[in-house]
């Protein structure tokens, strides 16, 4: 077991043979991981994998389908007549209970203030709290930590009873509002500004005579971008997922999120066996509602892989 | 707004000057910072802090703190449609604890918490680690396609699943049909709490991927270097080194998802049209919005939504004082 592995640099060159690098780029072979390891885990993976495509792969088929199709063909492969468009197209023509494309766009407007506005006070407050020594910081930050060990079911119908005296239920901003309050986020925050914006910079811009507002913006906050894309995907998509804060706090259809409108649609088709075309516009519903966070995690996802800039510190 | 930018007012005196002397200004204020100390130096400056926190914390206040200290105060009173509201004490929490209705539903979250939180975390760690180690093959590929589901929202998965796993034309029970198996009755009472830890997993443990994969990332890389130059292998590296540093993010994804577990609403809501063993009171979280909305006992509901918070504080304040125990946590 003691045999003296060579520290990880470059790893000698066996040109076809070469176990991937692990994560941290050292090379697996140092790890003692043998190829069959690997395989194993691979395979691991790939089921898993397989699990959670399954859903996906079948909404995708099933929106393709005619609702006769659906009930009787088989459900993970596609089958004749193709019509994906003329349902997608129903999709957004019909209207059962309320508007589908506005029910895309008010979700588009919370998820986007939820998001935005979330990652920049969690930031803000992350960085206050990982470098800065203020009176109370620990109570505040405990208290803030607390609120996560209280279940938001516990929020929702006080939330309701509040409004009501503001007369803030069925309205946008209190739809959105909460959406931009996540104690988790200043934790994230507060651990990567902790561990990737150096004490020695701040101090060092603060003697060169930079204002602390010009130091979070122009020091800090390019530091923290991994952390920001990631808080900012996940404000974005607990906003857009989020289903029981705005069943509580808004009854209005012209103001429904999309879980909303999917929920009445859903309900309105699950008879089995339902014969209704809406139960395949239900699905394809279903799927588009999908897409617009797939892409957001496609587009970002250079961003948020790994603690990117730890290392640039001391480069 | 309050003013953080401006002139450097809060550097000490030696470095008060104007913009052209700052380059000179800058070792004789480094200078004066050893001599006086580092303390000295920043606890000025540490006190704007709290205004980075402010923003924040205000919302916080007014949008969580508020509402949940009105829920303490209405849930001590009780609205009658003759008589209006008067003060009860604590009669609705005696009527919320009192309810057999309540403790079933209660019960029932536990077992689904205990059951769904650990399988899932023990699924994710492992993953979690292999991706980090690099030891998967194509391990960036799969850690996308394991985060694909957060991408999907409960209603939408709780859609799939239930309309896969529907009685007589779900895609799964025709599989079983067409086997010559007898149709397994998912919804049935045997099986629908386990379809919804399944619906549960498939829904969380990408996330939770993603989650323990970043606090790996961050132990430091010597560490692991010097381990492995000591002869360490994976298995070693994996439970002696990477996992005991990363606990307390490992504890705190517990919690989140015992929090989480507890609160299940989505999931039966969505399927209670299909599946008649759902009933008004299948989850604390089910119950108190029938209390609410069906019954209008907005008083009763507050009741519930404290003595719901109080045990989920509960639960998780003991999970984390069990780990404290074990010297494991902050």
């Amino acid at each position: 077991m003691s045999t003296v592995a060579a520290p990880a640099g470059p790893a000698p060159a066996g040109p076809k043979r070469r176990l991937p690098a692990g994560g941290d780029g050292v090379p697996l072979r140092l790890y003692g991981a043998s190829r069959r390891t690997v395989n194993l885990v691979t395979i691991a993976c790939g089921l898993f994998a397989v699990f959670t495509l399954v859903p996906i792969w079948w909404i995708f088929v099933s929106s393709t389908k005619t609702v006769n199709n659906f009930n009787s063909t088989f459900g993970f492969w596609f089958s004749r007549p193709f019509v994906l468009w003329s349902n997608l197209k129903e999709v957004f023509s019909n209207r059962e209970s309320g508007s589908f494309l506005q029910w895309l766009a008010n979700t588009a407007i919370y998820a986007s203030i939820g998001g935005v506005g979330g990652t920049v006070l969690s930031a803000m407050a992350g960085y206050g709290f990982a470098r800065f020594n203020f009176r109370g910081r620990n109570v505040l930050f405990l208290f803030i930590m607390g609120s996560l060990l209280i279940p938001i079911v516990a929020f929702a119908v006080p939330l309701y009873l509040v409004y009501a005296k503001f007369h803030m239920n069925s309205t946008m901003p209190g739809i959105f509002i909460p959406f931009m309050i996540s104690p988790v986020s200043v934790y994230l925050m507060r651990v990567y500004a902790g561990g990737s914006v150096p004490r020695e910079l701040i101090d060092a811009a603060r003697i060169d005579g930079a204002g602390e507002a010009r130091i979070f913006l122009r020091i800090a906050t390019p530091l923290m971008v991994p952390a920001l894309v990631t808080v900012f995907m996940l404000n974005v998509v607990s906003a857009w997922n989020n289903y029981f804060l705005p069943f509580i706090v808004n009854n209005s259809a012209k103001l429904y999120t999309l879980t909303q409108g999917l929920q009445v649609w859903f309900w309105h088709t699950n008879i089995p066996g339902s014969t209704e075309n809406f139960t395949v516009i239900t699905i394809a519903a279903g799927m588009i509602s999908i897409l617009p966070l797939l892409t957001m995690f496609i587009v970002l996802q250079r961003y948020w892989r790994g603690g990117l800039l730890l290392g640039s510190l001391t480069g | 707004m309050p003013r953080w930018a401006g002139p450097p007012d809060a550097l000490p005196s030696v470095a008060g000057g104007g913009d052209g002397q700052r380059q000179e200004a800058a070792p004789l204020a480094v200078a004066a910072r050893r001599a006086t100390g580092r303390r000295s130096f920043s606890t000025r400056r540490d006190r704007r802090g709290i205004v980075f926190v402010l923003p924040f914390f205000v919302l916080f206040f007014m949008f969580l703190v508020v509402p949940l200290a009105y829920s303490v105060y209405t849930s001590f009173f009780t609205t009658r449609m003759i008589g209006g509201t008067v003060f009860t004490g604590l009669s609705n929490y005696t009527q919320a604890l009192g309810d057999g209705a309540f403790w079933t539903g209660m019960g029932r979250t536990m077992l689904f918490a205990a059951i769904q939180v650990p399988i899932m975390i023990v699924i994710a760690t492992f993953f979690a680690t292999m991706f980090d180690l690099g030891v998967a093959r194509f391990g960036g590929g799969f850690r996308a396609v394991f985060f694909l589901p957060f991408a999907v929202p409960g209603v939408v998965a709780t859609a799939m699943w239930g309309s896969m796993l529907q009685t007589r034309v779900g895609v799964f029970v025709r599989i079983f049909e067409d086997l010559g198996l007898p149709d397994p009755n998912f919804f049935g009472p045997g099986h629908l709490l386990g379809v919804i830890v399944v619906i549960a997993i498939w829904e969380w443990t990408g996330f939770t991927v993603i989650l323990l994969y970043t606090a790996l990332k961050s132990v430091p890389r010597d560490v692991v270097e010097s381990a492995i130059v000591d002869g360490a292998r994976l298995g070693r590296i994996v439970t002696r080194i990477k996992l005991p540093i990363i606990r307390p993010a490992i504890i705190l994804v517990v919690i989140i998802n015992v929090i989480g577990a507890l609160q299940l609403f989505t999931e039966p809501y969505l399927l209670s049209p299909m599946a008649p063993n759902i009933s008004a009171n299948y989850t604390p979280t089910v119950y108190m919005y029938n209390v609410a909305f069906s019954a209008q006992y907005y008083d009763l509901a507050a009741a519930i939504a404290v003595v719901l918070a109080f045990i989920i504080i509960l639960i998780s304040a003991g999970f984390l004082l069990t780990q404290r125990r074990k010297g494991a946590i902050v």
